[in-house]
């Protein structure tokens, strides 16, 4: 290995150091109300210095044959000429004044430009940085990729995210199907190895509510989980749901545990529910009345969720306001 | 209360997980590909077309022979269909097909490999590769600010002028210059006017329905007025010389088509089209707005400050000019192809346009593709496959008395429509022009009238955005969605049909072949 390859390696390695120490939320924007949506939970819960907000779009590579032979660039270049953005960059403008109207950039800022050659795609991916003098950055990322489920992938791998927030798609794939053929939201939220919250526009509630089911894993979730609504500054309430109505004061107790760990937190807990019945069917019933739930995934290999099933998936998939995934 | 700093205590970013796969990954997204098939099913469902595409192809080379078809036959004809499953479903990179099928030939055919590679350049095939060149030439000039004065200082405020004038514009540029070319053009006319009127989207739904459309309509319909409105003209027009054209025998001149015959046959045809396209439009869309006086003072403001043309501007049109006459009267001597890559030529040298932008805005895989693609049409021709499909549509096309005349017309009109919807139109005739032409001879029709049925009704692919350049290009801008298409569409599809078989029926047997 030469010697510049290693210094390279070591500044891509404190590069992700640093970014490690601060709290990255990847807000993709493909121009539907959902995502924007989304950017404003992302304003909600990113106003602190330890945030940074990248913004994404993700657009297909140019087809050459579709437009006869004469390549999409020239278009695209011609339209520049007349001071017309691409759709692309419209979403991510919009977002970036949705961001600005919230209160988070000042005039101040820092501004880098950069752009990156993609192999296969004349225009490449556009990246803009924004940031303020206290190093807090909001990034506006137009990427390049086959199909948009694997650049917001890849976009993960350039640099980890807390976590990734993405619009609801409007058909969830059932388990099989999602194996091999799922929508975008959906891909991202199975393979992402982040937290992802999927929004929706239909969240009239206020609060979050956070689901337990007992395990060691859903505690610690459901304790990170209340840490981030704390800093949005909305309430918290606990779920849990039984099988069998026997069962309710095992689970009972269960909650209670949870509620005192949170509390202890020094976070208030306004409510501790628990419902028998169907859990994905509870949930989402409950979940109605908050802005947000929150469910938290084992991490099980796709196989493994395609033998067991999961409740956070179904959840996700069928709730009619925003839901976090926790992992 | 106590403070949680979010980076400890909240959510948490995961390293990727395992690291010898991601570390391929990071190299780049065709490896990505690659190594996704190794990790998870989508590789395999994403490019599930080809592998079916594949089967198809080993299931028809194992059957027996159908009669009155040779083994050779047999390949050729497998080729084409894999191929034509590979047009429409797209699961790898389209110049892949091209590659696939000058391999083909040689592996599966037993062909000599420099009579394959000498059989992929023809004159349509420099005549594509010319145009396209000049199409980047002719929009690099940046007329296009003073195409939209002319037309808002001749149309007025009027939506309805307004779109008409997009219309005629779009499409008598269009007829010489090809389509992807004046939607390249054109298009940002199109949506500076629409933003002018209203920055909100949602208000001017219909406004930017109807001026984009006679953007990309009006080109579309005039691609077809003359060869060098689109590649699939000088296709067809290279099938005609290679199968009919015998050197030296007067009786087979006529199939020798030029410019000027070609425009005679078809450019009626777009004339025709023009006002039907702004009337289906207007009838379809009724847009918010019934003048756009805001956004043409606008535009008027905007293009007036770019001052007068330039002598470079007139170079340009100057230029232009002479290879248009080139077409006209210099192509029977020296062919379409060579006039073409001589007035790319001509614009390299006097520095009009720069070759890194040619380089750069022609897609290089387009030409090779059409190369192969004609190339395995001549092999349909010589090794009968085309005779024995051409039959086989007639013995089908007879019980309903559609094996001459009018019937063929309008099925082989219907046909050819529904294979350029699926797929882009120079690909469509490639495909099927070795097919119909044998029809032609088989039914004893006109392979001429055949082959501009053909031609023409490939410019119907007003249902999809992959249809046509100029719908694909206009709708990248992103103002239309891909049910506009339908919905405007299919009275597109209704009309030109109609038109068509009408102007074939009466006009063309004056014009005496």
């Amino acid at each position: 290995m030469s010697k510049e390859e290693r210094q390279a390696q070591e500044q891509q390695r404190a590069l992700r150091e640093w970014r490690r120490n601060r709290f990255r939320i990847l807000a993709c924007v493909d121009g539907s109300d959902e995502s924007y949506e989304g950017l404003r939970y992302a304003a909600e819960i990113g106003r602190s210095d330890e945030c940074d907000i990248i913004l994404l779009h993700v657009r297909p590579f140019d087809q050459g044959l579709r437009t006869g032979g004469l390549q999409m660039s020239v278009a695209r270049e011609n339209m520049l000429e007349w001071d017309i953005e691409m759709p692309g960059v419209e979403c991510l403008k919009k977002g970036l004044e949705l961001l600005i109207e919230a209160g988070h950039m000042q005039k101040d800022w820092e501004f880098m430009a950069s752009r990156s050659e993609v192999r296969g795609d004349p225009v490449g991916d556009n990246k803009i940085e924004y940031r303020s003098k206290t190093g807090k950055s909001i990034i506006l990322k137009l990427k390049t990729a086959p199909d948009a489920a694997s650049g917001i992938l890849d976009q993960y791998e350039l640099g980890p995210y807390n976590v990734i927030i993405l619009g609801a798609q409007h058909r969830w794939q059932g388990d099989l199907r999602s194996l091999w053929d799922a929508g975008v939201t959906q891909k991202v939220a199975m393979l992402a190895p982040c937290s992802t919250l999927v929004t929706r526009k239909l969240g009239k509630g206020k609060g979050c509510l956070i689901c337990i089911d007992g395990s060691e894993h859903s505690l610690g979730a459901a304790r990170r989980a209340a840490v981030l609504a704390q800093h949005a500054g909305s309430p918290v309430a606990l779920i849990s749901v039984v099988l069998k109505d026997e069962d309710r004061k095992v689970v009972g107790a269960q909650v209670d545990a949870a509620k005192a760990a949170i509390e202890s937190m020094g976070i208030p807990v306004s409510e501790a529910i628990v419902r028998a019945g169907d859990p994905v069917e509870q949930i989402i019933r409950v979940g109605a009345r908050y802005q947000l739930i929150v469910v938290s995934d084992s991490g099980k290999s796709r196989i493994k969720r395609f033998v067991v099933g999961s409740v956070a998936f179904k959840v996700m998939g069928h709730a009619t306001n925003s839901v976090l995934n926790v992992r | 209360m106590t403070q949680f700093s979010l980076v400890r205590d909240s959510l948490q970013a995961h390293e990727p997980a395992s690291a010898w796969s991601m570390r391929l990954r990071r190299r780049g997204y065709q490896r990505l590909l690659i190594i996704r098939s190794q990790i998870n099913l989508y590789y395999f469902w994403e490019t599930r077309w080809f592998f079916i595409a594949m089967a198809v192809g080993a299931v028809m080379l194992s059957l027996p022979l159908p009669e009155g078809l040779s083994r050779d036959g047999m390949i050729v004809l497998t080729m084409s269909v894999v191929a034509t499953i590979l047009f429409v479903t797209e699961p790898v990179p389209l110049p892949t097909v091209a590659l696939l099928m000058v391999v083909g030939q040689i592996l599966l055919l037993g062909l000599n490999s420099t009579t394959v590679a000498k059989s992929l350049m023809t004159d349509s095939v420099l005549f594509i590769m010319g145009s396209l060149m000049l199409a980047v030439a002719v929009v690099k000039q940046k007329l296009d600010k003073r195409i939209a004065w002319m037309i808002v200082r001749v149309t007025g405020t009027r939506t309805v002028m307004v779109c008409l004038g997009i219309a005629v514009v779009s499409g008598v540029l269009a007829s010489f210059i090809g389509e992807h070319t004046v939607a390249a053009m054109m298009l940002p006319v199109g949506v500076t006017l629409i933003r002018l009127t209203s920055e909100d989207k949602k208000r001017v739904r219909n406004v930017a329905a109807v001026l984009l459309f006679s953007i990309c309509y009006g080109a579309s319909v005039a691609g077809i007025g003359t060869p060098s409105g689109g590649a699939r003209n000088a296709i067809m027009i290279g099938y005609w010389r290679d199968f009919f054209y015998v050197p030296g025998d007067p009786d087979t001149q006529q199939f020798l088509v030029d410019y000027l015959t070609w425009m005679a046959y078809a450019y009626p045809i777009f004339l025709l089209q023009l006002p039907l396209v702004t009337l289906i439009l207007f009838t379809t869309f009724k847009p918010e707005y019934k003048r756009l006086s805001r956004g043409v003072a606008k535009l008027r403001a905007q293009v007036r400050a770019e001052g007068p043309m330039a002598p470079a501007d007139w170079m340009a049109i100057f230029l232009f000019f002479l290879i248009l006459l080139g077409w006209i009267f210099a192509s029977e001597a020296i062919g379409m192809g060579t006039v073409a890559i001589f007035g790319a030529a001509v614009f390299l040298i006097a520095g009009l346009v720069k070759w890194e932008d040619v380089n750069t805005g022609v897609n290089w895989g387009v030409v090779l593709l059409y190369a192969a693609a004609i190339s395995l049409g001549v092999q349909m021709k010589d090794t009968g496959a085309a005779q024995w499909i051409a039959q086989n549509f007639i013995n089908m096309l007879t019980p309903i008395g559609a094996d001459h005349g009018m019937g063929l017309w309008a099925a082989i009109s219907i046909l050819t429509t529904g294979v350029t919807n699926t797929m882009s139109n120079g690909a469509a005739v490639a495909v099927l022009g070795p097919i119909v032409l044998k029809v032609a001879v088989v039914a004893g029709e006109s392979p001429i009238f055949i082959g501009f049925i053909t031609a023409v009704s490939s410019a119907f692919a007003y249902l999809t955005v992959v249809g046509t350049p100029a719908c694909t290009i206009v709708f990248a801008a992103g103002y239309l969605k891909t049910g506009d298409f339908l919905r405007v569409g299919w009275r597109m599809v209704i009309v030109s049909t109609v038109l068509l078989l009408i102007v074939a029926a009466t006009y063309w047997p004056l014009l005496g072949v």
